[in-house]
């Protein structure tokens, strides 16, 4: 029975791990020697576009990034299994119909709460209904 | 063509009624930014049919058995289990987040606006350790045991302004998320060994075959039991208590420790009894050895606590190592006993804590505890007999949860085992006492500490359960005794 799960059978994965390696290598080197090599200052800024960078950023990021991040981390979760579950929607029936409604309920309801809770109100800076007075602000 | 499973909404109720609970104080909150106590009263609306669910399960469960029909057990295709053992594990669940509820409350109202996420976290992580009992499958149980785990993380660091409340939250995150990885990797090892992933697929598996190369299959079985032992804070993976339940805002940290103590033992007992029960020979010593460790760190590093939550935490790891040692015995009964009663008693415990340091327990120092028996006797009383209890000493429930274990490890042939458990409670009973020496020989120096009616509601419960299990233990034993797992 577990007899015929070999490591023989990781073989494919193996010689795909091996094939992108050489993939990767091959293709760094074959360029190294077919691409025309002019080097301007200006390619070898970090960043061909926008402005150079002076010093490093010392002042904290706004954590709406990290809210945003998660939001969308909701989101495509969501979009994974509406994914699933649109491809067979009819052969599921509504057994398919209500579990996606559930779903869905629990994830529009996160939604809402951040959005009442003003999560995504960018340029609010004064949130301090929501924090214990010391932690206000901090950002400004 | 696909044939979509069998929907039981009788399975999941309990868990859908508090998942909707959750989603319902949240958005009255944002909605209507009504007082704390309307809040409450959702919630305790949410645990009321919660409970009620969970008792038309056990109906649904003793009908099936009469009828002697327990395929009608299986829910969702064999995800979900509803036997009687997922139903007593509810119960206990649903107790715990009853009591918790009420000793923290205070603490949940002092919140402000953030109380709802306080009370929406804890059912939710309810949810999660609920259906994580109740799968019978590991990918089921893993699913809730994050979403119970992430819960109690976020509730770890509710106490912002508190720096140790942030230290517990970061500590618990990251050493829980690492446990986390060892349990799916080797649900994941599992797997890959048999091929299956339902528990009662397992056991038939192993039923019918004999495994010729169980390499892949034992380091599976090592990683679940650390990751589970984690979550259960038993020897060696245990360093993360202390911090966690000292930092914890003190009034959800008694429901933190029972329910995650109810929901990973539930799920170790699920996963080494009944799916992997024909391999006793390989993991039984590792069990052992695990609970023998804990008992004696546990109890030791116990005895040198200055602070009664530390100090707390370590029984709980001495406690993890006895109930381990009821895993050991194979009986789901000992095991169940003794999760139900400990769980009491450490609510009741934690509720006395949050009654003497207050609601988010900046300072709970063996020192505030001197004389407390002057300032006031009742409460001084009552953690003594939960102390007690805890020790197990006869006539308190403590001591039949622990007669049990030991009767079902001896049987088992692990007497070694039984005579470490017997010198660890031993060892154990020198901190209790401590306490209790501590509140009785010395001179009262402050004030009686006002006592807030919910706190004392659970503090007494607590006292009446650990006293009246101890003396009539009968009816909770019979319950445990019919909690079988399919």
């Amino acid at each position: 029975m577990l007899d015929s799960v070999t490591l023989a059978d990781y073989l494919p994965i193996a010689l795909m791990l091996v094939l992108a390696g050489l993939f990767v290598v091959g293709s760094l080197v074959a360029s190294r020697f077919v691409r025309p090599d002019r080097p301007t200052p200006e390619k070898l800024d970090p960043y061909e576009c926008g402005i150079v960078p002076e010093v490093e950023p010392i002042q904290r990021f706004p954590v709406k990034f990290y809210l945003v991040a998660m939001l969308f981390v909701i989101f495509d979760v969501e979009i994974i299994f509406l994914f699933a579950w649109a491809s067979i929607y009819v052969r599921l029936g509504w057994f398919g119909v209500g579990a996606i409604l559930i779903f869905t309920f629990f994830v529009f309801e996160t939604l809402a709460y951040v959005w009442k809770r003003g999560a995504l109100d960018w340029n609010v800076r004064q949130r301090s209904r929501y924090l214990p007075s010391d932690a206000v602000d901090e950002a400004a | 063509m696909i044939t979509p499973p069998e929907v039981s909404w009788i399975a999941i109720a309990p868990d859908l009624i508090l998942a909707l609970g959750a989603a319902v104080v949240l958005l009255v909150e944002v909605q209507w930014k009504p007082a704390a106590r309307v809040l409450g009263l959702v919630t305790a609306f949410s645990l009321v049919l919660a409970v009620g669910a969970t008792l038309l399960q056990k109906l649904a469960v003793e009908d099936a058995m009469l009828a002697a029909d327990p395929e009608r057990l299986v829910a969702f295709s064999g995800m979900i289990l509803m036997d009687g053992f997922a139903v007593f594990s509810r119960f206990a669940l649903l107790g715990a987040t009853v009591l918790g509820v009420l000793t923290g409350w205070r603490y949940i109202e002092g919140l402000g606006r953030r109380g709802a996420e306080a009370l929406a976290l804890i059912m939710l992580a309810t949810v999660g350790f609920s259906i994580m009992v109740a799968s019978n499958n590991l990918v089921m149980m893993f699913l809730g045991l994050e979403v119970g785990s992430i819960a109690l993380y976020v509730l770890a660091g509710m106490s912002r302004e508190r720096p140790e409340s942030d230290e517990a939250a970061i500590k618990y995150f990251l050493l829980g998320s690492f446990a986390s990885a060892f349990f799916v990797y080797g649900v994941a090892l599992i797997y890959a060994g048999t091929g299956k992933l339902a528990i009662l697929d397992i056991r038939a598996f192993f039923d019918q075959f004999i495994v010729t190369s169980p390499t892949v299959i034992y380091i599976g079985i090592g990683l679940v039991i650390a990751g589970l032992g984690f979550k259960v804070s038993a020897a060696p993976f245990h360093s993360w208590a202390p911090d966690v339940y000292q930092g914890a805002p003190a009034g959800v940290v008694g429901y933190m420790a029972a329910v995650a103590k109810i929901a990973g033992f539930a799920a170790m007992a699920r996963i080494l009894l009944t799916a992997l029960g024909d391999l006793d020979s390989i993991w039984l010593p590792i069990v052992a050895a695990l609970a023998a460790l804990s008992m004696f760190v546990g109890s030791t590093l116990a005895l040198v606590q200055g602070d009664v939550r530390r100090m707390l935490a370590y029984s709980g790891v001495a406690h993890a190592g006895f109930i381990m040692t009821g895993v050991v015995g194979g009986e789901t009964q000992g095991i169940l006993f003794y999760l139900a009663v400990y769980a009491v008693q450490l609510l009741g415990a934690f509720a006395v804590v949050v009654a003497v340091s207050g609601a988010s327990g900046a300072r709970s120092s063996i020192d505030d505890y001197r004389g407390l028996a002057r300032r006031s006797p009742g409460l001084a009383g009552s953690f003594t007999v939960l102390l007690l209890g805890m020790a197990g000493l006869p006539l308190t429930s403590g001591f039949i949860a622990k007669f049990g274990v030991f009767t079902d490890a001896w049987n088992s042939g692990y007497e070694w085992l039984v005579v470490v458990a017997v010198l660890a409670s031993v060892i154990a009973f020198a901190f209790y006492l401590r306490i209790i020496v501590a509140m009785y020989m010395d001179e009262a120096e402050e004030e009686a500490p006002a006592l807030v009616p919910t706190v004392r509601w659970v503090v007494g419960l607590a006292v009446v359960a650990t006293i009246a299990w101890g003396i009539f233990p009968g009816s909770l034993l019979d319950l445990a005794a019919n909690a079988l797992a399919l």
